[in-house]
């Protein structure tokens, strides 16, 4: 534990540059997630209600149309 | 309360009067008597709350009350609270109901009310495909700018225009329908109070005949949701009146939340992103304040757990 | 460890401040982690004002403590900090005395049982946390803002204007207006186009191949704003049987090319495609 810790320290920590560069590279990769997480959710919180979910009636039709 | 303290005060001052002359003589009477006030003190403060509070509440009787300009039949009767799905806090509009109320407003609402500020472009993508606004749109036809001669010609609609409104102006609207305006319905849900509950109540609110001893003036209808009761709109919302093409049996309570439901997206149609952002939000704060917590902590301990003794001096020995 | 004695003595005023480091006596709402980042060290300021006879060694002559020194020590006492088994034992004797304020109470009960490493770098993680999501609040709040700026979904609807070609026949212009601005749409016949194609474009002002201002050579589509000051040229006129524009004399070509005149650049080519085959849409 402790050797991680200071793998830990010594990688992110030691460097005040380091440290600040990681937390933002970390907002980038936190954001995307967060983002993706919570569409899932939304969308699950939301099933069928949404156009994306009732769109595949009518757009199917319409390639029938064009056909 | 305050009887009683001028009740305590005039005993007092006549236990006073007559132990007065024997314990005069000594110092710490004079300072008693000084402490107590004398009756008409007590009498003046007593009168002058009393003034006070009466005036106070005569001015409030007269004009603190919330006036009402109508009774309560002529406010209309008060809308029920019905459980909207897309009112609740985590949930978008059922679109597949916009669709339906989509359909509900162009083949009943549309011939007297007007949906002005709703372009056909914002049905792209909520509740229809392009194709089908495009040929909705072309249906109508809509004014040119002025070509070279300066004169306006017909063109059929765009995606970008706005959907047409059935009257040319306020006077034609209100000349068809017996003088009555018929509002644009473009912000209606916000604009009513009582927002979805009173659309839907004053839809399907018609009763068969008129409450006995009601009074209808001519041209009008009674709906006891309606403010004043007499509405110039008739019932319109009949068992079968469209027919869904989602096979959705159509009710009058189905069409009526339908094309409530749809009146309120044209009202707020960013209610979806903003309800999203609004969770996406709240849940990112929440662990900011969480984390900002432990450092306000983290900050704060060595201050409050600090301690500072004082060692009184130690006196010189004799 | 324990703070020594300070003494700050001046014999010519006759006062004796004494000023030492203190440990506290009591360490409340301490979590954990913390207890291994702070050593509780804290300042206890012990004042003694003496007589002008008093010295140095007053504070060495400690033990003989009056009755109201006592009292004080008695009190600490009884929230039982003095009594608890001390962490470290002072070299001094006023410090090893029963209920000395000198006494460093016993810490282990709050000390964190992880490395001291690890308590830091969960502090530093704690901190990078509080950065990262302010970060990304920050950015999404910024980024509303701007999207703010950008034009709004109305003006964009009107920003694509469709037009059929059908309807216009070869070797004749259109003038339509898209985003306020005339646009010039030209059936150009296969002579017009041998002609753009055979001049020699190297040497113009503005040199460009024809091919490259055009995607279907018999549709010719410009902005119709002349690069001078912004006139609206005429079509089919001019010496190169173009456009010639009016306000200053700038003849361009069959491809709308610069060719004489104060006209800097070519007239501008806009974004447009032909999603069908007779149908343009410009923007």
């Amino acid at each position: 534990m402790a050797g991680f810790a200071n793998a830990i320290y010594s990688t992110f920590i030691r460097k005040n540059t380091v440290l600040l560069t990681t937390a933002f590279a970390g907002a980038f990769a936190f954001e995307l997630a967060f983002d993706i997480t919570s569409n899932k959710v939304w969308d699950s919180w939301n099933q069928g209600r949404q156009w994306k979910d009732i769109k595949h009636r009518y757009m199917v039709k319409e390639e029938e149309d064009d056909e | 309360m305050l009887g009683r303290s001028i009740l305590r005060a005039s005993n007092r001052a006549i236990a006073r009067q007559s132990l007065g002359k024997s314990t005069r003589a000594s110092s710490t009477a004079a300072g008693a008597e000084a402490a107590s006030s004398p009756f008409y003190l007590t009498l003046t403060a007593a009168l002058a709350t009393a003034a006070a509070a009466g005036s106070t509440a005569w001015y409030y009787h007269l004009y603190g009350q919330e006036a009402f300009a109508m009774t309560p039949a002529e406010e209309g009767l008060h809308a029920t609270q019905y459980p909207w799905v897309h009112e609740r806090f985590n949930k978008t509009f059922d679109h597949a109901a916009l669709r339906r109320g989509f359909q509900v407003y162009r083949e009943v609402c549309a011939s007297c009310h007007s949906l002005t500020r709703v372009p056909w472009r914002s049905m792209v993508g909520t509740m229809h495909t392009v194709d089908e606004m495009k040929a909705f749109a072309e249906e109508h036809e809509y004014d040119t700018e002025p070509n070279n001669e300066g004169n306006i010609e017909k063109r059929p609609g765009k995606l970008s225009d706005y959907i047409p409104a059935p009257y040319p102006n306020e006077e034609a609207a209100r000349a068809a329908n017996g003088g009555a305006l018929p509002p644009d319905l473009s912000l209606i849900t916000k604009g009513r109070h009582g927002g979805c509950n009173y659309i839907f109540s004053l839809l399907t609110g018609y009763p068969d005949e008129p409450p006995a001893g009601a009074a209808v003036a001519e041209g009008m209808n009674f709906n006891p949701y309606f403010p004043g009761t007499g509405i110039a709109m008739a019932r319109v919302l009949f068992d079968g009146v469209v027919e869904y093409e989602d096979g959705t049996p159509a009710t009058t309570s189905q069409m009526a939340k339908d094309v409530v439901e749809f009146l309120n997206w044209s009202a707020e149609p960013e209610m979806d992103e903003r309800k999203k952002m609004g969770v996406k939000s709240v849940a990112l704060l929440t662990g900011l304040f969480a984390i900002s917590v432990w450092v306000k902590r983290y900050k704060w301990a060595p201050l409050k757990t600090r301690k500072i003794v004082y060692s009184p001096p130690i006196g010189p020995r004799r | 460890m324990t703070g020594p004695v300070i003494p700050i003595a001046s014999e010519s005023s006759g006062s004796n401040f004494n000023f030492r480091l203190h440990p506290p006596s009591i360490l409340t709402s301490l979590s954990p982690q913390l207890a291994a980042q702070f050593p509780p060290w804290s300042i206890a300021l012990t004042m003694s004002l003496s007589s002008a006879s008093s010295t140095l060694l007053r504070t060495v002559a400690r033990q003989q403590l009056p009755t109201s020194r006592a009292a004080v020590t008695s009190c600490q006492q009884r929230r039982g900090v003095a009594d608890a088994k001390s962490s470290f034992e002072s070299p001094f004797a006023s410090a090893n005395e029963r209920g000395s304020t000198l006494k460093i109470p016993n810490f282990s009960k709050y000390k964190s049982n992880n490395s001291p490493r690890s308590n830091q770098v969960f502090s530093y993680f704690m901190a990078g946390s509080l950065g990262l999501a302010t970060a990304v609040g920050a950015k999404a709040t910024v980024q509303d803002f701007l999207v703010n700026m950008s034009a709004s979904a109305d003006v964009l609807a009107q920003a694509k204007v469709e037009i059929s070609l059908g309807a216009i026949p070869e070797g004749k212009n259109v003038i339509i207006k898209w985003r306020g601005k005339p646009v010039f749409i030209r059936h150009r016949t296969q002579g017009e186009i041998d002609e753009a194609r055979e001049a020699k474009w190297e040497g113009l002002r503005d040199p460009q191949p024809d091919e490259d201002r055009v995607q279907r050579p018999e549709w010719l589509v410009m902005l119709g704003v002349c690069t001078h000051l912004g006139c609206v040229p005429i079509g089919e006129a001019g010496d190169y049987g173009g456009w010639f524009c009016p306000c200053h004399g700038s003849h361009y070509d069959i491809s709308g090319r610069i060719r004489r005149g104060p006209a800097p650049l070519n007239l501008e080519v806009p974004a447009y495609s032909f999603p069908e085959d007779e149908t343009l849409v410009i923007g």
